[in-house]
């Protein structure tokens, strides 16, 4: 007879109702009862509490479950202690005792049946597959009073405790799979491994908790965040069915079960309703049975059925569950992934500040959280910036996947003499914390020399040194002092032009530059250190110099085909058209420009590469530019450009 | 106005640049005849010099005629003749289909304007036409270059070369400002514009001219010309 008591420990039914594998509460995790295989979803720490009330004629309230878990890289664990899982039966054995002549004593049976603490450990295998076990300690208190004779001169009854504490451990497994946003799934074991004490006590004997084997199947259909479909099979016949959802931070849930012990059919159902923050969550569930229940029990019929669960059996009564749950981070939670970076554009020392407009790399980024962030990406490349460089912030929908922009500056004092190649360290942030993810890649650094071959990136080479040029000017012009006293304030640019070319023509000569496949730029120290240069070279070097002392200057790009591609210069004489006799009586040598106040100003072009004097460099450019940029529209058509060197 | 014409130009630019470059090409230019005063400024030279019938000229010279002066220039077998008080670049002395002008306008402005912020300049020290009726008892002397080259646009013009005339015009225009102050000068080649049905171009102009110290018959004229065009661009 007593072989046939199911008194086995619970299986999938929990408190707060089946809510699948989502992401947006984690209460439910804490429930190993549906989770035996220890899914969590808390990026760092986390802490559950659920205090609870049960209706059985008066109101028992007590803290049922404490928890905590922790999130490590792909492993997760966790731990509670679970004070309030206990049910307690007391019963008559049907004997008596008359005490005194008078009284009659009724003897009784004491059951107590504890779940105490569990464990829990899993593993994130990868984005769909993760799997886990659970570690239960059990606890079984019997205690039944008898009457025992006592031989002597007299024979006494008397009545005599006999108890027995039993204690066992259970272990399961489960294998959660996410097929994807819309269909999950969870394999799990029921009493998969038992292990613990067996009753000696003759009197206890079958009524421990003996656990068949069994297994559960969870399947969820998630067809949109508001709304969310599970269903549970157990081996046992047993069954769940629950909507669940959360709309704006509410959570909420439903959940209706079948349990192969209880009437009727549909035994009962588990409202649940929560919300839910980055850091807290609160939900409030209760357990509602179809069927009247009573504090009076028949022990033939615990004798001969048991229970099944110990929070959820044919005794068990209406439930009010108050969960609290605490997701702590010590790390900030991983909004955004960089997938992948491209390089688009190699890196020129020399141009500075080039790559503060023009991003000199693209970054994949996907928003993996569910709400809209602010990414900030940034750059460090190792011996070539000072520290992290910020690109402009970018805004990145959920779910979406974005191109980021790498911005970066480079130290003006760089001195890299030949190519290099350097990590660059690419980082994308939600917050001003931690990054949120980060790549690394292998960058080539050009050598500050090194030119991309745009004319208008020779501007970084004409500031470059700016110091020396200056220094080599204000010496010209001392060993020119009388010539320039003596001149008319209006010829000032005119003239130092001309004298700083002349003095520069006497120290060069014209190189072609023999690193034909190599772009490469002499800063204007070398160009005079190595006395000469090419067309590139002479045109920085003397560009450089006017700049100086505050002439300005354009670059003028004869593009042609790429083995005639010259450049030379022109300079601003500030000089208005109607002065142009001071210089000239041949009005197509010089050109007219509107400067920044919309004044018409005299601008004349220098050939650099033309080293015997200034009026010969000047007659060479205007003719070369009349014939190509103006006769032959090369301005118009893009063959010939005129670019600011500031 | 000045911006819509712009980005006019910039169309066209981007329509015909691919095909233009090499329908100009060096061509022969030698004096024919001359008469009276007619100098010659070779290149980049500084110096003028006398003419000589059957002379060959560079291309990228200059010619100039004196008080009652004249000189037939002979250029790929047609007759140019330059009448008194004019000058000419020999560069100028070509065919232009209304394409390359519109090219041509689009350079000019280019090179006119290096920053984007410029502004028109407001305040010129206008030599001629201070007072309405001034242009017209303007003695022009010759070191008047400016107004040479002026007359030199419009010799190009009426030899048939008026598209070669009107960029000669505005790089004058540019070169010697005092000469945007020359209502006729300037009405005379947005006339040109109009006529060529280069209304956008020819508009932009007559606002220009509208600012100008204008007689009567001038303004009456200006304003005709502009609710003229103003009518073909809104049909259009």
């Amino acid at each position: 007879m007593l072989s046939n008591i199911k008194i086995l420990p619970q299986s999938s039914f929990d408190m707060n109702g089946y809510f699948g594998l989502q992401d947006f509460i984690s209460i439910p995790f804490y429930n190993y009862e549906s989770n035996p295989s220890n899914y969590f979803n808390t990026k760092d720490w986390g802490i559950s509490l659920q205090y609870g009330a049960e209706f059985s004629g008066s109101f028992n309230s007590s803290i049922y479950l404490l928890a905590i878990s922790k999130r490590l890289g792909d492993h997760s664990l966790s731990a509670r202690y679970t004070p309030g899982f206990q049910k307690e039966f007391l019963f008559s054995t049907g004997e008596s005792i008359v005490v005194n002549d008078t009284t009659t004593q009724s003897l009784e049976a004491n059951y107590t049946y504890k779940e105490l603490f569990g464990l829990g450990y899993s593993y994130k295998i990868n984005e769909k597959l993760s799997a886990g076990l659970t570690l239960r300690f059990f606890e079984q208190d019997f205690k039944q009073q008898i009457v025992k004779p006592v031989f002597g001169d007299t024979l006494y009854l008397v009545t005599e405790t006999l108890s027995e504490k039993l204690n066992f451990w259970k272990a399961d497994i489960g294998i959660d799979y996410i097929l994807n946003d819309h269909l999950q799934f969870r394999l799990a074991s029921i009493n998969l491994l038992n292990f613990g004490d067996d009753a000696i006590t003759e009197e206890f004997q079958g009524f421990e908790m003996k656990q068949e084997r069994g297994a559960f199947l969870a399947a969820s259909y998630f067809p949109d965040d508001f709304l969310n479909l599970n269903f549970i099979y157990e081996t046992t016949n047993s069954f769940q069915i629950s909507a669940t959802g959360n709309a704006n931070k509410f959570v909420y849930g439903l959940t209706t079960f079948h349990d192969q012990y209880q009437e009727p059919y549909i035994a009962g159902l588990v409202p649940a309703f929560g919300y839910k923050t980055s850091l807290f969550e609160i939900l409030l569930s209760g357990v509602y049975y179809f069927s009247d229940r009573t504090t009076e029990a028949d022990f033939s019929q615990f004798y001969e059925e048991g229970i099944d669960n110990i929070i959820n059996n044919r005794y068990s009564f209406d439930k009010i569950v108050l969960s609290l749950g605490v997701n702590i981070s010590s790390t900030e939670e991983k909004k955004v992934e960089l997938i992948d970076v491209e390089i688009i554009r190699e890196i020129y020392p020399t141009f500075y500040d080039m790559y503060l407009d023009k991003p000199f790399a693209t970054g994949r980024v996907v928003n993996i959280s569910s709400e809209q962030v602010k990414v900030t990406p940034s750059v460090n490349i190792e011996g070539i910036t000072e520290g992290k460089i910020d690109s402009p912030q970018i805004l990145v929908e959920p779910g979406d996947t974005i191109n980021v922009p790498f911005y970066l500056i480079i130290s003006e004092n760089l001195k890299l003499d030949r190519a290099t190649l350097s990590n660059a360290n690419f980082y994308v942030n939600v917050t001003a914390n931690q990054p949120d993810d980060q790549l690394q890649k292998a960058t080539l650094i050009n050598s500050e020399n090194a030119w991309d071959g745009n004319v208008v990136n020779l501007r970084y080479f004409i500031s470059k040194e700016m110091n020396f040029s200056m220094n080599y000017a204000k010496n010209t012009f001392s060993e020119n002092k009388n010539i320039l006293d003596s001149l008319p304030v209006e010829l000032y640019e005119f003239e130092k032009a001309k004298i700083l070319f002349n003095n520069f023509v006497k120290k060069m000569t014209y190189v072609s530059d023999p690193r034909a496949s190599v772009e490469y730029v002499q800063f204007p120290n070398q160009t005079f250190e190595l006395k000469g240069g090419d067309c590139d070279d002479l045109s920085v070097a003397y560009c450089s110099l006017l700049e100086s002392v505050g002439i300005q200057t354009a670059l003028v790009d004869y593009k042609g085909n790429e083995e005639l591609r010259h450049v030379n210069i022109m300079f601003n004489t500030k000089l208005s058209p109607e002065k142009a006799r001071l210089i000239t009586n041949n009005d197509s040598k010089y050109f007219i420009r509107k400067n920044e106040q919309g004044k018409d100003e005299i601008w004349i072009p220098i050939e650099t590469t033309s080293l015997s004097n200034y009026n010969e460099a000047w007659n060479i450019a205007a003719e070369k530019f009349n014939r190509e940029a103006l006769n032959n529209l090369g301005l118009a058509s893009g063959k010939v450009e005129i670019i600011e060197v500031y | 106005m000045l911006n819509k014409t712009k980005s006019g130009f910039g169309w066209k630019v981007l329509s015909i640049a691919l095909f233009f470059v090499a329908s100009i090409t060096a061509q022969e230019i030698e004096v024919n005849t001359f008469k009276g005063d007619v100098k010659y400024l070779p290149g980049t030279s500084e110096i003028w010099t006398e003419v000589n019938k059957g002379q060959t000229l560079e291309r990228d010279g200059f010619i100039s005629t004196g008080k009652n002066s004249s000189v037939q220039i002979k250029h790929s077998g047609d007759l140019v003749t330059i009448g008194e008080m004019s000058a000419v670049a020999l560069s100028s002395i070509k065919k232009m289909t209304t394409d390359e002008l519109l090219l041509a306008l689009a350079m000019e402005d280019m090179i006119n304007a290096p920053k984007s912020n410029v502004k028109e300049n407001s305040v010129n020290t206008a030599v001629y036409g201070e007072k309405e009726g001034k242009e017209k008892s303007t003695d022009l002397s010759a070191n008047d270059f400016g107004i040479m080259r002026l007359n030199g646009a419009k010799q190009l013009a009426e030899n048939g070369l008026k598209e070669s005339g009107i960029i000669f015009a505005k790089e004058t225009y540019r070169k010697y400002p005092e000469t945007k102050q020359l209502a006729s000068y300037r009405i005379y080649f947005a006339d040109i514009l109009d006529e060529k049905g280069l209304y956008t171009e020819a508009l932009g102009e007559y606002l220009e001219i509208k600012k100008l110290d204008l007689n009567k018959e001038q303004s009456s004229k200006i304003e005709a010309q502009i609710n003229h065009i103003n009518k073909i661009l809104l049909n259009n």
